[in-house]
C-alpha cells in the first residue's frame, strides 16, 4: 500500500495561505477592538496574540509554501539554506504567543484592580463634586434644622412657668426666661448681651446661700432641689426650690450654670396655713372640753349670785360686791361661750340671709362709737353678692370682731373700708375689712388666730376675737385671710362659699 | 480567588511536566540516531510544548472566569483547544519525522511522491500521514480566533464592572 503525498502538499499549501489570510484579518479585528476601548489591556493582549500568530502564520506559511515550491522546483539547496530561519522564527513565535498568554492572567488581575481603583476614584470624585455643589444647600439645610431645634428649646425656655436662668461662674446672669424675670422683678428691656443684667447672687436673701450653692455646683457639677429664699428687685421675698447643673464651656473657658427655679412661696404659705389650722383645731378641742366643764358651775355661780342680789337691798356694800361677782361671772360665761363657738360645739341655726344686711346691722351698732374717734367707714358692696345660708348672729359676731379690731388698731382718726365681692367663677364671696391702722408685725401674723393671743393690755383684749371668728367662718366652710403691712394697715378677708344655686338672687 | 493561584500553579506545573515528558521521550528514541545538531529540534519541540501549555492555561482561565458564557470568548476557547490539538499533532509528527524505520519515500520532491510503510508499521505510517495534514487543525484554530474577535466586536463586549477575580 502506498500513501500518495500530494494531499499533504495540497493541505499544506492551502492551509498556509488560509493561515496567512486569517491571521491578517485577526490583526485587523483586534486593532478595531482595541480602538473601541483603548484602556482595556485585554484587547491589547488579544492584539498581541494576533500579531504573534500572524507572525507565526506568515513565517510558517511562507516557509511551507516556499519549501514545497522549492522542492517541487527541484531547488532543495535553497530550501536547505532557508530552513533554519523559518524553523527558528516559528519557534520564537510559539514562545511569544505562549508567553503573552501566560501573562494574560496577570494582566487581567492588574486590569481588574485598575478598574476597581478607577471606580473608587470616580466615586470619590463624584462625591466631592456633589459635596461641592450641594455644600451651600447642605449648610442651609443644617442651619434650618438648627433653627428649628433652637426654636423648640427657645419655646420651652419662653413658656416655662419656672425660672430658667443661665449664669456664669462669677454669678453674672447671661440669660433668663420671662418667668424668671417676673419672679425676680427684672425689667424686660434688660438683656444679658450688654451684661446689663444684675448679678444673680444679689437676689439671694442671704448672700452666703449663694456662695455655698456655687461651691456645691462647682464641686458636684449639679445641685438638685435646694430650698432658698430669694428677694426680688422690688423687695418681695420668694421661697424657691432650685436645681442647677454646670457645664464647661470651652470657648469661654469658664463654667456655665443652668438654673431651674420653682417658686414655692404659695406652697409654703399653704403648708403654714395647714399647720395653723391643725394647731387651732387641737386648741379648739381642748378649749371646748374645758369650756363645757366650766359652763355648768359658772351657771350655778351666776344663779346663786343673782339669788343673793335679789335678797340684798340696793346700795349696801354687800350688794356692790355681789354685783361685781355677777359681772365677772358673766364675763366668764361670755368667754366660755366664745370658746364653745370657736370650737363649733355651740349650736348654730342657719337661715337664708343677706350678707350685706348683716354687715349693715353691725355697722349701725358701731357707727356712733367709730364717729367718736373720727374713724370714717366706707362701704363698697358688690350688688351681685347673692343671698347665703348662714348663722346671722354668729356672722354678726365675726364682723363685729373684725371691725372692733380695726378700730383698736387705728386708735383715733382713720378709715375702715368694707368691701364685698362675688366671684361667680369660683362661686365664692369675699368680704374684706381694711383699715389704715398700725398693722401687724410679721412675727405675730402666724399667731393672731391663736386663742388668747393678744397684743393688747389686760382688760382691753382677751385674744379670743379672731380665734372665735375663725371658728365661725370655718363652720361656714369659709376662710379668713390676712394681709398686713406694719404702719400702713391690715386687710382681713372673709371668704365664704356660695353653696346653692337657688340662693343666687342678689340681695343688698 | 484565594485558593486559585495555588491550584492553578499546581496544574501549570503538571502541564509543564507533561510537556517536558513529550520532549524527553523522543530524545530516548533519537539517542540511537546520528543527528548532528539536535538542539534546534529540541527548542522547537519545547516551544510547541510551551505554546500548548499556555493555550491550556488560557482555556482553564476562560472557563474559570465564566467568560465562556459569551459566544465570543467561547470561540476563543475553541481556538485554544484547536491550537492544543495542533501542537500535539505537530509534536507527534516532528517526533516521527526523524525515524527511518517506518516507511519508504518514493519520488521525493515530486508531485508523485508517496509513502510505503514497512510491514507492521502501517498504523504509525497512517498516523504520520494524517498528522502531516496539521493545517486541518490550525486553520480551524485561527478561524475560531477570527470569529471570536468578530463576535466580541459585534456585541461590543464590555467587561463586568467589578469582577471578583
Ligand atoms: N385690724 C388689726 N390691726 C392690727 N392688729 C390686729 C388687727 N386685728 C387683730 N390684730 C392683732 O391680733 C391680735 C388678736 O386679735 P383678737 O381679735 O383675736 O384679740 P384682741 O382684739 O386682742 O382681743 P378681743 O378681740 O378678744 O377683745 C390683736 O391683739 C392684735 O394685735
Ligand atoms: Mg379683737
Amino acid at each position: 500500500m502506498q500513501l500518495p503525498f500530494w494531499p499533504v502538499l495540497l493541505v499544506d499549501l492551502l492551509g498556509s495561505a488560509l493561515m496567512i489570510v486569517f491571521s491578517i484579518l485577526c490583526v485587523r479585528l483586534s486593532f478595531q477592538l482595541r480602538s473601541q476601548d483603548r484602556e482595556n489591556v485585554v484587547w491589547t493582549y488579544l492584539l498581541m496574540v494576533s500579531h504573534a500568530l500572524t507572525a507565526f502564520a506568515v513565517s510558517r506559511g511562507v516557509g511551507h509554501i516556499a519549501k514545497e515550491l522549492l522542492i517541487l522546483g527541484d531547488r532543495p539547496d535553497i530550501w536547505a539554506a532557508l530552513r533554519p530561519y523559518s524553523g527558528s522564527i516559528n519557534t520564537i513565535t510559539f514562545c511569544v504567543v505562549g508567553a503573552v498568554t501566560l501573562f494574560f492572567e496577570r494582566i487581567w488581575r492588574v486590569y481588574q484592580q485598575v478598574l476597581r481603583d478607577k471606580e473608587a476614584l470616580q466615586e470619590a470624585h463624584e462625591k466631592l463634586l456633589f459635596m461641592n455643589k450641594h455644600l451651600e444647600d447642605l449648610v442651609l439645610e443644617r442651619t434650618q434644622e438648627l433653627a428649628r431645634s433652637e426654636g423648640k428649646y427657645r419655646r420651652i425656655f419662653e413658656v416655662s412657668r419656672d425660672m430658667i436662668a443661665v449664669v456664669d461662674a462669677g454669678g453674672t446672669l447671661l440669660d433668663i426666661n420671662p418667668a424668671g424675670r417676673e419672679m425676680l422683678g427684672i425689667p424686660h428691656h434688660l438683656t444679658g448681651r450688654e451684661s446689663a443684667l444684675p448679678d444673680f447672687g444679689s437676689f439671694f436673701a442671704r448672700r452666703e446661700d449663694w456662695d455655698r450653692l456655687r461651691e456645691r455646683i462647682l464641686r458636684d457639677c449639679y445641685v438638685s432641689d435646694a430650698e432658698v429664699d430669694l428677694v426680688a428687685a422690688d423687695g418681695r421675698e420668694v421661697n424657691v426650690l432650685l436645681s442647677a447643673a454646670s457645664e464647661c464651656e470651652v470657648s469661654r473657658k469658664t463654667e456655665i450654670f443652668h438654673f431651674v427655679v420653682k417658686d414655692i412661696s404659695q406652697r409654703k404659705a399653704m403648708q403654714q396655713q395647714l399647720l395653723q389650722a391643725d394647731k387651732l383645731a387641737s386648741i379648739g378641742q381642748l378649749a371646748a372640753g374645758i369650756a363645757h366643764e366650766i359652763n355648768n358651775p359658772l351657771g350655778i355661780i351666776l344663779g346663786y349670785t343673782q339669788l343673793l342680789i335679789r335678797e340684798e337691798p340696793e346700795g349696801t356694800e354687800r350688794y356692790e360686791d355681789l354685783k361685781t361677782i355677777e359681772r365677772h361671772s358673766r364675763t366668764c360665761k361670755t368667754i366660755v361661750e366664745d370658746l364653745l363657738s370657736f370650737s363649733r360645739r355651740a349650736h348654730t341655726k342657719k337661715e337664708t340671709a343677706s350678707l350685706h344686711e348683716t354687715i349693715e346691722e353691725v355697722l349701725s351698732v358701731v357707727r356712733h362709737n367709730l364717729e367718736l374717734d373720727q374713724i370714717q367707714v366706707e362701704k363698697d358692696f358688690d350688688p351681685a353678692v347673692p343671698l347665703l345660708v348662714l348663722d346671722k348672729d354668729k356672722m354678726r359676731q365675726v364682723f363685729m370682731n373684725l371691725i372692733m379690731n380695726a378700730k383698736q388698731a387705728i386708735g383715733k382718726d382713720g378709715w375702715i373700708r368694707v368691701e364685698t365681692r362675688f366671684d361667680p367663677g369660683r362661686r365664692q364671696i369675699r368680704v374684706a375689712v381694711r383699715d389704715n391702722g398700725c398693722g401687724i408685725k410679721p412675727g405675730d401674723l402666724p399667731r393672731i388666730f391663736d386663742p388668747f393671743f393678744t397684743t393688747k393690755g389686760t382688760g382691753e383684749g382677751t385674744g379670743l376675737g379672731l380665734s372665735v371668728s375663725y371658728g365661725i367662718v370655718k363652720n361656714h366652710a369659709g376662710d379668713i385671710l390676712v394681709e398686713s403691712q406694719v404702719g400702713e394697715g391690715s386687710t382681713f378677708t372673709v371668704v365664704l362659699p356660695v353653696e346653692n344655686e337657688d340662693e343666687e338672687n342678689a340681695g343688698t | 480567588m484565594k485558593k486559585g493561584p495555588t491550584i492553578f500553579g499546581r496544574r501549570k506545573r503538571f502541564a509543564l511536566f507533561l510537556g517536558l515528558l513529550l520532549v524527553v521521550v523522543p530524545r530516548a528514541v533519537w539517542a540511537t540516531q546520528v543527528h548532528a545538531e539536535p538542539e534546534g529540534l529540541y527548542a522547537h519541540q519545547l516551544a510547541h510544548a510551551f505554546f500548548l501549555v499556555s493555550m491550556g492555561i488560557l482555556v482553564y482561565w476562560l472557563r474559570e472566569r465564566h467568560l465562556t458564557q459569551h459566544r465570543g470568548w467561547r470561540y476563543l476557547q475553541y481556538a485554544a483547544i484547536f491550537f492544543i490539538l495542533w501542537n500535539l499533532d505537530t509534536m507527534f509528527v516532528h517526533h516521527l519525522e526523524g525515524r527511518e524505520d517506518l516507511f519508504l519515500t518514493f519520488s521525493k520532491g515530486t508531485l508523485q511522491a508517496a509513502l510505503q510503510p514497512f510491514p507492521g508499521r502501517e498504523w504509525l505510517t497512517w498516523a504520520f500521514y494524517l498528522g502531516k495534514m496539521d493545517h486541518l487543525l490550525c486553520v480551524p484554530a485561527i478561524l475560531f480566533l477570527y470569529l471570536s474577535l468578530r463576535e466580541l466586536i459585534r456585541t461590543g463586549y464590555r467587561f463586568p464592572r467589578s469582577e471578583n477575580g
